[in-house]
């Protein structure tokens, strides 16, 4: 490496930049992230059918969700199973605040992302004070979500059981519309880059460590100084406040809303659990590498099976999602992991690790 | 003042008292046993001590302040921290990162606490899985690896909960050493033990617990000689037949 480095001088930083990223596993991961959302950046050029770049949208809108979803269910471990209900709430706010105040959805996704964590704040405080834990936390968000769907169903403010239509203008970027779908999708990846990046802050700080040993292990976690009521809630309101956020993008993509759409647990199931899920829930590339399978996979399944057969695309997708639970516990990124590390042993005589600099 | 003075603390379940107005106190740097038979209410001494379990008499002062009631995390920033019985570590975190989690107790650096957690590490001879993790560990490194995540807390007290059981004859020696070193550092020692070398070649008073109340107190000598606590460890001599 020395020997290296005196011969070329000037590729020396460079390269040892670029090792110390390889050797690192965590910033491996996020050097994976940022080529997919390169790649993505380019679609584009080779992609014109509004179809498919409509599906890659969707695509970086749910990635942007599963990293909401990862930092409370894959960090913490808390079963928040209806993380949909902070998607709703925020896509509400943002459709409401456009509809009838005239707010900018740029302005507009701030506020949801606010206010999704606020009601993130109301959730964390009820689950803590009644003690509910794992299977009881879970049960409690779905109720919550059984409770809200009702609620909006009936509220005649924000449409009920109508919904609400996105009031479309002319395009103009002020007000988050566009003619083309480009814009949508470079707005979408600005969103999952942003995501990527709070994530690895998060998972590489003290408060990243704590919200893993809180997963791990409460009890052991609160001996060691831990105050496991305080960062469980904050993760949960990081949580929601992104998928406030992205469920705010989300509806002005879709230009409606209604609520069985939005609090609803099969598409709880599509939107937010799949992608972490199927990329590998609590590692640091899932939400985004299984968001590209998911969104795709899906869409293929209901164009090659719906015909005639209504409904059978559900179950290949439904067994392709127990399949990849069953062999891959993981998710693709398990697999990525494993095979990293057994490269890294065959090319180097370095261990696997993270990168001694720690530079975070 | 003592350090850690315990006084009178009860401890109910519903009508089972596990814990009955015990007593005890314990200076820098020393080391204090713990025993009784199973059931004896050690473990729940420990829980309320550490802060899991509130005590529904007496108190608990550390430092001069009392902290019963108070919750395990504030204690443990307080200088007061366990470990468990059943060793809990964090499975799928690598042994660095488990004890950096206890190192951030006094730093939000990462690069310090990454520094602190290598040190401890090293001073317990870990280096060699310092990154696997812990769930590949042997149960002698996770018996260990809880004393490196206490230590790493900065504590000026641990509360040892049978770090030796299930250890072979060479481990436990190995622990025996590394328990006179952290105490050495000037850390107090609360142990529960049933490995009884362990707790003679290394406590300097034992308290005895038994149905949860202390029923000896003493040098190690003399609590190997006292009556009731034969009888408890034994059973009595005179077996009621009528049962």
């Amino acid at each position: 490496m020395t020997a290296e480095n005196s011969k070329n001088p000037s590729n020396g930083p460079v390269r040892n930049w670029f090792r110390g990223v390889l050797l690192d596993w965590d910033r491996t991961q996020m050097l994976i992230c940022f080529l997919l959302v390169g790649l993505l950046a380019l679609a584009p050029l080779f992609i014109h059918s509004t179809y498919y770049l409509g599906i890659l949208i969707l695509a970086a809108i749910y990635a942007f969700i599963g990293i909401s979803w990862n930092i409370v269910a894959g960090f913490t471990g808390q079963l928040l199973i209806a993380q949909i209900i902070f998607l709703g709430i925020g896509a509400y706010t943002t459709i409401v605040l456009f509809n009838y105040y005239l707010v900018s959805p740029w302005v507009g996704l701030l506020i949801a992302g606010l206010v999704a964590g606020l009601f993130g704040i109301v959730v964390a405080l009820i689950t803590l004070r009644y003690g509910l834990k794992v299977d009881y936390f879970a049960l409690f968000t779905i109720a919550l979500m059984v409770a809200l769907r009702t609620l909006f169903l009936k509220w005649k403010f924000v449409g009920g059981a109508v919904g609400m239509w996105f009031r479309l203008t002319e395009p103009s970027f002020d007000k988050m519309i566009f003619a083309d779908k480009e814009p949508y999708l470079y707005i979408a990846l600005g969103l999952v880059v942003i995501g990527l990046l709070v994530q690895y802050r998060i998972y590489r700080s003290k408060m990243g460590k704590y919200f893993l040993a809180i997963r791990e292990d409460e009890d052991a976690a609160a001996a060691l100084g831990v105050n496991t009521s305080l960062y469980k809630t904050l993760a949960v309101v990081i949580g929601a406040a992104m998928a406030g956020v992205g469920g705010g993008f989300y509806v002005m993509y879709v230009t409606f809303i209604e609520p069985p759409q939005v609090f609803n647990l099969g598409l709880n199931v599509e939107i937010v659990m799949a992608g972490p899920i199927i990329g590998g829930l609590g590692s640091l590339a899932g939400p985004l590498v299984g968001a590209l399978l998911n969104k795709p996979f899906a869409e293929i399944m209901r164009g090659a099976l719906t015909e005639g057969r209504s409904g059978s695309s559900l179950i290949v997708y439904g067994a392709f999602l127990v399949l990849t639970i069953m062999f891959m516990p993981r998710g693709v990124t398990g697999v990525l992991h494993t095979i990293y590390c057994w490269i890294i042993r065959r090319f180097t005589s370095e261990e696997p690790g993270e990168d001694q600099n720690g530079a975070a | 003042m003592a350090l850690l003075e315990v006084t009178g603390i009860t401890k109910r379940f519903g009508g089972l008292v596990a814990v009955n107005d015990l007593s005890l106190s314990l200076e820098k740097g020393q080391i204090i046993g713990l025993i009784g038979p199973n059931g004896a209410g050690k473990t729940t001494a420990f829980n309320m001590i550490s802060g899991f379990y509130k005590p529904d008499e007496g108190d608990i002062t550390f430092k001069g302040k009392i902290i019963s009631g108070l919750r395990p995390d504030v204690v443990c920033k307080l200088g007061l921290t366990r470990t468990f019985q059943v060793v809990k570590p964090f499975p799928q975190l690598s042994v660095r990162d488990n004890v950096m989690v206890g190192a951030y107790n006094r730093t939000n650096n990462r690069r310090e606490s990454r520094q602190k957690a290598e040190d401890i590490i090293e001073f317990l001879g870990m280096q060699d899985v310092v990154d696997m993790t812990a769930s590949s560990l042997s149960v002698a490194y996770r018996k260990r690896l809880e004393v490196a995540k206490a230590l790493a807390t900065d504590p000026k007290i641990i509360l040892l909960d049978e770090a030796m059981a299930g250890l072979r004859p060479v481990e436990t020696d190995n622990m025996i050493d590394l328990v006179r070193q952290v105490s050495k550092q000037g850390i107090a020692l609360l142990l529960v033990e049933h490995v009884m070398r362990v707790i003679m070649s290394l406590a300097e008073r034992i308290v005895v617990i038994h149905h949860g109340e202390k029923i000896a107190e003493g040098e190690p000598q003399d609590i190997c000689q006292d009556k009731a606590v034969i009888d408890a460890y034994l059973g009595e001599v005179e077996i009621d037949v009528k049962g």
